[in-house]
């Protein structure tokens, strides 16, 4: 089986000459759970959009279970919950998740049904006719993370997912995520809680400059930099000190 | 058709959306519009039509409602569209559809679809009103559809990219305040441009929207200060043109994706 996620040789420099990513290679096995860390401006969000076509890639190529990514058959298997809470002012909750699936190619009886699934898996049904903007913050993160899933993408990436969030609810979507996972879908997820990525990833990547500088388990970083816990393998690492 | 249907559900979806957008904003998107070009019909055409009697051997407000309903369908696709794709972009919202499996002329003819939808509101709901209150007739019906279709694609896609150059609201509003509203005005909404004298007619002449104003004049008159041929012509080949620059950003992306 091919890898979810394959890129190779990816540099996005930006109109006003900043380069985010810089020649970066990653592999992402189909089945896997890999965290992306790295300080603001890494690269992160930009990996995240080449991927989902949302920016123009300045080179290189980019596959999803063998798909260039900008096919229609990549673009399919994909799910994205962005950082930022970006839904539809005009939608209510399931008019988000019904005309999600519909550009995702869904029939409008699988969608519905398929929304109502969403709507009880992230306590949203109560909500169902309610405006993104009237929910409160954690509301429209479930219904972010709902609107991702709506489609039965192979291939999720979570952009920061429990960013903004309280306690209680990041462990329920903790749960959810990991629940996810074991049913076989791949997960990409970006955060700046170490401790989720420990807790939630098999593999993470750091990345600095637009560059992959490090990939290995939780343990395998702490191992690699000499570190206790993750926190100070990820500083030693993002402070240029090379890996044992 | 099924097939077809089936191939194109992104396409019906988002076309869906934009057109609930602007049912669920009716009172902004379509009543408000056709109350100020109603008034428009009633304080120039029924009240000072007395004075003015006729233009061109029409009743002066008879001849008004033509330019009167071009005007308010052009504003409202214009609108409408540029409205929709800036909150699209602003609030980010768009990044759901550009990572959906569309093709690009999907996103865009999809996107569209709303202005087209509340302009042929707006235009259908006046002529309903117009008819009855000054009697206006369709001469040219087969004429009054394509120029229709002219404006409602021309001002549909202009909106689609303004809204995707926009950078604030103002910019947004910028073209339909500056350029549409003033240049329907000086296009002949309100009178013939053949009353004008030298040089103001051969200046009308330069103006894109006195073309469509009287394409869709001929179709409801069959009176034109232009021969319709020459009115068709140009506003097909101005529509050509926005058609293209539009399908050339969602072909590349640019403007639309950092």
């Amino acid at each position: 089986m091919p890898p979810a996620l394959r890129i190779r040789g990816l540099t996005k420099r930006y109109e006003d000459g900043f380069l985010a990513l810089a020649d970066l290679d990653l592999d992402v096995g189909a089945g896997r759970f890999v965290g992306l860390l790295g300080p603001n401006g890494a690269g992160k969000t930009s990996l995240i959009s080449a991927v989902c076509n949302i920016i123009r890639v300045t080179s290189g190529e980019i596959a999803i279970f063998g798909e260039p990514h900008h096919s229609l058959a990549a673009r399919r298997m994909v799910g994205l919950a962005e950082q930022d809470v970006n839904l539809d002012r005009f939608l209510d909750v399931e008019e988000t998740l019904l005309y999600h699936g519909g550009y995702f190619g869904m029939r409008r009886a699988h969608a519905r049904t398929r929304a109502g699934e969403m709507m009880d898996v992230f306590d949203l049904r109560a909500k169902a006719g309610v405006r993104a903007p009237k929910l409160s913050g954690g509301m429209r993160r479930r219904l972010l993370l709902a609107r991702a899933l709506m489609h039965e993408p192979r291939l999720v990436i979570l952009d920061e997912p429990t960013a903004g969030v309280d306690f209680e609810l990041r462990v329920e979507l903790w749960a959810y995520i990991r629940r996810l996972h074991d049913s076989g879908t791949t997960v990409l997820l970006t955060t700046h809680y170490l401790e989720e990525a420990d807790e939630l990833c098999e593999d993470i990547v750091l990345v600095r400059g637009g560059r992959v500088i490090g990939r290995d388990t939780a343990e395998g970083l702490r191992a690699a930099y000499g570190a206790t816990s993750l926190a100070d393998a990820y500083v030693r690492a993002m402070a240029g000190v090379p890996p044992r | 058709m099924t097939d077809l249907l089936e191939r194109h559900r992104g396409l019906i979806a988002l076309s869906g959306r934009e057109s609930v957008r602007v049912l669920k904003l009716w009172t902004q998107t379509i009543a408000a519009p056709m109350l100020s070009s109603m008034l428009f019909i009633l304080v120039f055409g029924v009240s000072l039509g007395g004075r003015i009697r006729e233009v061109g051997g029409v009743d002066y407000e008879v001849f008004i409602v033509p330019g009167l309903i071009t005007m308010a369908m052009a504003q409202a696709a214009y609108s409408n569209n540029s409205s929709s794709v800036f909150q699209a972009r602003s609030d980010r919202y768009l990044h759901d559809v550009l990572a959906a499996p569309m093709r690009g002329w999907e996103v865009n003819l999809g996107l569209s679809m709303g202005g087209v939808v509340r302009a042929l509101a707006i235009g259908a709901g006046l002529l309903a009103i117009a008819a009855p209150v000054t009697g206006v007739p369709v001469r040219h019906p087969f004429v009054l559809l394509l120029a229709t279709v002219l404006v409602l694609v021309l001002f549909a896609s202009l909106g689609v990219i303004v809204g995707i150059y926009a950078q604030t609201w103002d910019q947004a509003g910028f073209v339909n305040n500056i350029v549409i509203l003033p240049l329907s005005f000086l296009g002949g909404v309100f009178y013939s441009v053949d009353l004008l004298a030298s040089p103001w007619q051969e200046v009308s002449h330069v103006n894109p929207i006195f073309y469509l104003i009287n394409a869709v004049r001929y179709g409801f008159l069959g009176t034109s200060d232009v021969p319709v041929l020459v009115a068709l012509g140009v506003t097909a080949a101005l529509t050509a043109g926005i058609v293209a620059w539009s399908a050339s950003i969602f072909r590349s992306g640019r403007q639309l994706k950092d």
